[in-house]
């Protein structure tokens, strides 16, 4: 036991010492969550809308007072097609509403009325948002002229605003907390390979068993104060984070997994020789689970294939846990599955890294 | 220039490289990256597991039902629950979307009153909230539009009649692809070059630079060569890619795709050297790299959002990062086709030339010739 702390207390002591990456660190855990919760949404906001008006214009203006703030800018109008078509080819505009010059007598007549759109596709989530947005609004100026009989009554649970800053901010904190413990467990060993001090940790008169999981404790430590500090001071702090569950199952959840990351980067630490296939072999390896845990496309879109091999991303089950217990308020028995994910991939993960890395002792 | 040093320092590289297999890895992670996330990446929400509670079971709600399982946007079961537990279903991540259809739904309907349809929907991932919000509406309004007393009404409904430029199925790979190479030529060279100088100072061989008569320009050159050699040949593999396995277009001049990405490379190895002389352990470098590479990479290209809807901080550092101008010369080449010929065009590469050399030359001031 004593062994165990003096080898911990080495490798903290390690980490405090070499400044740069205690700066790397801290910085990836407070403000790089900060810019990515704060700088992106995914949302269409802001869109630039041009408009070409071939027709009387009454009811067109109409249609357009009801694009405004945050989602659009202030229609630009252009005088023909072409126009309209340039500014689109050069990303000025994004979404460009043509009238046709019977529109308003076909709306009068009740005879099918049509607007064209045209979308620059090339950004991908704000086309498909902007046609969404705009048969929304549609379809809400069409209820002001009490054509729709049904009331739709929609609630949005958890996140009633869909604000992006909460699951931008949470996402990054997941990646960096996989990144960094994976990259750092498997760095402690692999350092050691290249400074030549893996000799000196041979003839030392300690269990192996325990260098090896004293080191990558240290790490785990370390990837838990890192996760305290970002969900203090950033998430609640600064972003206001609503906490629908408990912060002690996270914390829990996020000990275990960081154990099931050591496990993966102890893997790589075994295979690799210097720090620059670690780097290589990280992403090599990172890149797939977290593709499969669903953090882009939702597991049950998947291709079949691919839905059976997420069962074995850790990550998987990490995500999911993490926004049942940060927005869904998940009650802790329904949480049983993510932590046997996580538990089950990791001692397994965690087992064969040990194993792995062991035969070089 | 003393090119004999340079081509003895190139070979040096470049058989390090190789012994160390890192070889291997320069062709296998672009090419892994752009077939995972090309193949996977779905903007779309399809198969949204929807309940719905059926609770006036009339000729009407089951017309509403089948609209809904005959989409491919919703993955529709109909059950028998109360409310309360419907919602801990969605508590539980087991649905994402409820939709509860009111008792005398049709008896209402068609004697001209107002009803409310409940929908819930799972909001904890944002935008796919609000595609299926947009969705739901959209099928229950034209299911109930089509019943018999409202055809007429039908007739008075303006249509938006969508033409998406460029793309014109909306297809999701001709929209992600271009992005994905701007990702990958942007993340692939920095994580290799930057250690390439880092390392020499932690083994200590930095001594050999310091003691050598080859100057500092020379010492950047032989180091970004041969990770621009290696990386060059992924211009054509990428490309190969995306347009015979995923059939992106390409409408544009190939010249010109090759001649920004090669300069783009350059950026990337640059800013992955500058990392390297800045630093002073490898992995430090290889934290670093990563997170100013991978995460701006994504967000920043404006493949996730456009850049004219960015406002603030974030419009200005996606100013700042190159990989703007070259996604934007890269969507062009592949899906629009202006060319040079464009303005716009012609100032993007400019800028990512001017970049290249900026990067190069702050390189070379912080790169210093003797211990501090």
């Amino acid at each position: 036991m004593r062994s165990f702390l003096t080898v911990t207390g080495k490798e903290l002591l390690e980490f405090l010492r070499s400044y740069g990456l205690l700066f790397v660190v801290i910085y990836s855990f407070t403000l790089d969550i900060y810019i990515a919760g704060k700088g992106i949404t995914l949302d269409a906001k802001n869109i630039s809308i041009g408009v070409v008006d071939y027709s009387p214009g009454v009811i067109s203006n109409k249609i357009l007072l009801h694009l405004h703030q945050p989602q659009f800018q202030k229609p630009v109008f252009f005088h023909s097609q072409e126009e309209l078509m340039e500014s689109i080819r050069n990303r000025k505009i994004m979404a460009g509403i043509l009238f046709e010059s019977d529109f308003e007598k076909r709306f009068l007549t009740k005879n099918n009325p049509e607007i064209n759109l045209l979308l620059d596709s090339t950004a991908a989530t704000q086309s498909f948002l902007t046609l969404n947005y705009l048969e929304h609004i549609i379809f809400k100026f069409q209820k002001t002229l009490s054509l729709s009989p049904v009331r739709i009554e929609i609630h949005k649970l958890f996140n009633p605003n869909t604000s992006y800053v909460f699951f931008m901010a949470l996402s990054e904190l997941l990646s960096i907390i996989t990144l960094l413990s994976v990259v750092l467990t498997a760095a402690v060993f692999v350092n050691e390979k290249e400074n030549g001090t893996w000799d000196i940790m041979l003839l030392m008169p300690v269990n192996p068993k325990i260098v090896i999981l004293a080191k990558s404790f240290s790490q785990v430590i370390i990837i838990m104060a890192g996760v305290i500090i970002s969900v203090g001071i950033v998430l609640f702090g600064i972003f206001d984070l609503p906490m629908n569950g408990s912060l002690s199952v996270f914390m829990l959840l996020t000990f275990f997994y960081a154990f099931t990351s050591a496990g993966i980067g102890l893997f790589i630490a075994s295979i690799t020789h210097n720090i620059m296939q670690v780097a290589q072999v990280s992403v090599l390896i990172m890149m797939p689970i977290i593709f499969l845990s669903g953090a882009w496309t939702p597991v049950y879109a998947m291709h079949p294939v691919l839905q059976f091999l997420s069962i074995f991303s850790p990550l998987r089950y990490y995500i999911q846990g993490s926004e049942s217990i940060f927005f869904r308020g998940t009650d802790l028995i329904d949480l049983w599955k993510y932590f046997a994910g996580v538990i089950f991939l990791g001692s397994i993960l965690f087992w064969i890294g040990a194993r792995k890395i062991g035969k070089l002792f | 220039m003393k090119t004999g040093i340079i081509k003895a320092y190139i070979k040096k590289e470049l058989l390090d490289l190789y012994r160390s297999k890192m070889i291997f890895m320069v062709y296998i992670m672009p090419t892994m990256i752009l077939l995972l996330f090309g193949y996977g990446i779905k903007i779309d929400v399809t198969d949204t597991r929807t309940l719905i509670i059926d609770n006036d079971r009339s000729k009407l709600s089951y017309d509403l039902i089948s609209e809904f399982e005959h989409s491919r946007y919703f993955n529709t079961r109909v059950e028998r629950l109360t409310e309360a537990k419907a919602l801990d279903l969605i508590k539980q991540n087991r649905k994402d979307l409820i939709i509860i259809i009111p008792e005398a739904f049709e008896r209402e309907l068609t004697k001209g009153l107002q009803v409310a349809v409940g929908v819930y929907i799972d909001g904890s991932f944002p935008s796919r909230a609000k595609t299926i919000e947009n969705y739901t509406t959209g099928v229950i309004f034209n299911a109930v539009m089509k019943q018999p007393g409202f055809q007429n009404r039908n007739q008075e409904l303006i249509r938006i009649n969508s033409r998406s430029l460029f793309n014109q199925a909306m297809s999701d790979k001709n929209m992600i692809l271009p992005g994905l190479i701007g990702l990958v030529l942007f993340v692939a060279p920095a994580i290799l070059s930057a250690l390439l100088i880092v390392k020499e100072k932690e083994k200590g061989t930095i001594f050999n630079f310091y003691a050598s008569p080859v100057k500092k320009n020379e010492f950047i050159l032989a180091k970004l060569l041969p990770v621009l050699i290696l990386h060059s040949t992924n211009i054509i593999i990428l490309f190969l890619w995306a347009v015979y396995l995923f059939k992106v277009p390409f409408r544009g001049s190939f010249m010109f795709y090759a001649g920004a990405s090669f300069i783009y490379i350059i950026i990337s190895i640059s800013i992955g050297l500058l990392v390297s002389i800045i630093t002073s352990t490898q992995i430090v470098a290889v934290i670093l790299t990563l997170i100013i590479t991978i995460i701006p990479g994504f967000l920043y290209s404006g493949m996730l959002m456009p850049i004219s809807s960015m406002e603030g901080e974030s419009a200005i550092v996606a100013h700042i990062y190159p990989v703007m101008y070259y996604t934007h010369i890269l969507y062009d080449v592949f899906l629009v086709g202006d060319g040079l010929s464009a303005g716009k065009n012609q100032l993007y590469f400019g800028i990512l030339t001017g970049y290249a050399f900026l990067l190069l030359g702050a390189g070379s001031f912080f790169l210093k010739k003797r211990i501090k």
